[in-house]
């Protein structure tokens, strides 16, 4: 396990938004969050990267064999501990290039960002660690363009690239599918399972495609509660599931996913 | 204007050929603007003395006008460097710049306890900078908790009380409302090495040095100032300029760009904010003391008040918000235009110019209803300088919203920008 919450529980007034999640990730998992618009998916990643604060409960990190306590961090420390994000809408730094957009994030995982005298560029290990990041998402040949310049697909890969960079224990990818064109999918997917392999990735989705396609288990979140958790086959059949959230999914639309690529979204 | 992040990306061996191109473009650029600068003196003394004599006193800015646009150029670069860099208003900044030249006057006449009214100026500038980042410091520590127009609010806030305080304390002065003059210390503010004679050399209208070199140069007390004023900017110029393009400087950019993003990847931006903010206020605590040194007295309305802030905002807009140098330009336009719309004694301008070189037969023509050219000119130009200047503002907002010099760089340097 690199990360588990207790009885994690987010209100806002009187609206329960995250209701006592006990949550575990594995190190060399890819899991996927998924529920209805409102459960809670995304207050439940502000929580656990410290934008918000929990009303109750724990968020523990496993760093170096230790699980320390990060619920009250705030995100630049939970950031440094490991724990990086993706945005579901789009968040860059748009006037930048897009090698920069990469290049600051590894350079805030390395020591060097206080340093006020030499030249950034003088810091080659970021540059080129920006570079080797570029390459694996995609979008070497795009780098010396301003990020706010790509198009839609482009900076979806970006904000992946951006959160790689940080040199992540846990990815959380906030739908890197969003508003992305139906021919692209087989790109995204191809990116999260590349990303997977050495990563621990929490995924929020809405393509069930994507998600039975890459997850090795599914958690189900509804109206801030956890109501099914375990391996996708197991909750693609779990009546409580279907009848919160997956309808009318059937099997079949898995193993042909550029038919199927509208999923339920 | 170093290496720019794309040019030094570029991968093999293209990488060192390509930077160091680079690198003697852009400061190839750095040495021709100083250069221009150096021989403006000169340039101007000949100019004036040449059979154009008249056009050149009615265009160009006088040595003593471009003292102050290199002092108060400064305090507009500091404040595009936290302004325009953190993308966050500092509208108190001339706090920073009133520190800076309080604490000279001050020293000068004897009314800082512990430094000696003898205190060398070189060490003055430097602790006007430090304590203007003490301000900085506590100014920065309660408004950085607030963001966008709020924080150029609290800003202002902290910097409207200090200068009603300074108007209002009587230990600075007799009368701190018309500000103090420096009364304890007769000779000249000197710039160089401290403690030796021969590398320094003092500035000042009337208490300024004068240079004579093998009998053939000679520079008055204005041109020593402008020169000697000049030196202290470019040292400060291109310290700002290395932090602007440091991994700090960078991270400044991003916070500019996207603070929440910042934060998500692992910046404390409070922490970079808060020490961008003080490095500005060390710059911007030098260039009061300059400006002290230089006029030798400081009012409140030239320390602390918001439109010495307006004045740097009016610079870093017209040269160009975020380009570090730009303000310098944009402040050298704001004055050139001030000084050219001016009346005469003040440099001179358009207006002496035509009273002088119209003739009379056509100053008394009767352009339109009874009036005469003459007066014509007197209602259009007579004290309306500062008119023209907001004009040229409206349309520098309007059709160059990146500057003088951002423009400038964004046509020159489409392929590989600064940032």
């Amino acid at each position: 396990m690199v990360l588990r919450t207790r009885g994690l529980t987010k209100q806002f007034g009187g609206l329960t938004a995250v209701d006592g999640v006990e949550f575990d990730l594995a190190a060399d998992e890819c899991c996927s969050l998924i529920g209805p618009n409102g459960a809670g998916k995304t207050t439940f990643f502000d929580l656990l990267t410290g934008k918000l604060t929990p009303t109750a409960g724990t968020v523990e990190l496993r760093t170096a064999g230790d699980w320390i306590d990060v619920t009250d961090a705030p995100p630049h420390r939970t950031a440094g501990f490991g724990l990086h994000r993706s945005y579901q809408i789009t968040n860059l730094f748009t006037e930048n290039t897009v090698r920069e957009n990469v290049r600051i994030a590894a350079q805030a995982a390395g020591g060097d960002a206080m340093n006020c005298w030499h030249n950034a560029g003088a810091f080659e290990e970021y540059i080129t660690e920006a570079e080797a990041i570029l390459d694996r998402v995609g979008l070497a040949e795009d780098a010396d363009e301003s990020a706010g310049a790509l198009s839609h697909g482009a900076k979806r890969q970006l904000e992946i690239a951006v959160a790689l960079a940080g040199d992540p224990d846990v990815l959380l990818l906030d739908e890197p599918n969003a508003g992305v064109s139906s021919e692209s999918v087989g790109d995204v997917v191809a990116l999260i399972e590349d990303v997977a392999t050495d990563h621990a990735v929490l995924l929020v989705e809405h393509n069930m495609d994507i998600v039975m396609t890459v997850s090795d288990r599914i958690v189900v979140l509804n109206q801030g509660s956890v109501i099914a958790d375990g391996e996708p086959a197991a909750v693609r059949a779990d009546e409580t599931v279907q009848r919160a959230y997956l309808g009318g999914y059937e099997r079949g639309d898995v193993d042909d996913h550029t038919e199927g690529a509208g999923g339920v979204a | 204007m170093a290496i720019s992040p794309s040019a030094s990306g570029v991968s093999g061996a293209n990488a060192l050929a390509s930077s160091l191109r680079s690198y003697a473009r852009d400061h190839a650029v750095h040495l021709l603007v100083i250069a221009v600068l150096a021989a403006y003196p000169g340039v101007y003394a000949v100019a004036v003395n040449s059979p154009f004599s008249a056009e050149a006193v009615a265009l160009l800015p006088r040595v003593e006008t471009m003292v102050a646009v290199l002092y108060f150029g400064l305090f507009a670069v500091s404040f595009d460097f936290v302004s325009g860099y953190t993308g966050y208003l500092s509208f108190g900044h001339a706090t920073f710049y009133g520190v800076g030249a309080y604490l000279v006057v001050l020293t000068a006449n004897g009314k800082i306890p512990l430094l000696p009214a003898s205190t060398p100026f070189v060490l003055l500038l430097v602790l006007g900078g430090l304590l203007a980042v003490v301000f900085a410091v506590i100014i920065g520590a309660v408004s950085f908790r607030l963001s966008g127009v709020y924080f150029a609010m609290i800003t202002l806030g902290f910097s409207q009380v200090l200068y009603v305080f300074v108007r209002d304390w009587g230990y600075l002065g007799s009368n701190p409302r018309d500000g103090v003059a420096v009364t304890g210390r007769t000779e000249g503010f000197e710039i160089g090495v401290p403690g030796v004679d021969s590398l320094s050399l003092a500035v000042g209208q009337l208490t300024g040095d004068t240079v004579e070199l093998l009998g053939v140069v000679h520079l008055t007390a204005a041109e020593v100032s402008y020169y000697m004023v000049g030196i202290v900017v470019l040292v400060c110029y291109f310290a700002m300029q290395r932090v602007v393009h440091s991994p700090f400087g960078r991270t400044l950019v991003a916070i500019r760009e996207n603070e929440e993003r910042a934060r998500a990847i692992g910046y404390n931006t409070f922490y970079y904010k808060l020490g961008a903010f003080a490095i500005s206020a060390f710059f911007a605590g030098i260039a009061g003391g300059l400006f002290a040194g230089y006029r030798r007295s400081v009012t409140p309305e030239s320390g602390f008040y918001f439109l010495t802030t307006g004045d740097a905002l009016l610079a870093s807009i017209i040269g160009g918000f975020g380009t570090l140098a730009g303000p310098l330009y944009g402040h050298l336009f704001d004055e050139g235009v001030r000084e050219f719309l001016s009346k005469g004694g003040s440099g001179g301008g358009l207006l002496p110019y035509l009273r002088e070189n119209v003739g009379q037969g056509t100053m008394e023509t009767v352009v339109y209803n009874g009036m005469t050219v003459g007066e014509t000119i007197d209602v259009f130009l007579n004290g309306r300088a500062a008119l023209y200047v907001g004009v040229v503002f409206v349309l520098f907002v309007l059709y160059v919203p990146n500057g003088l010099l951002g423009t400038v760089r964004d046509r020159l340097i489409l392929s590989d920008r600064d940032d």
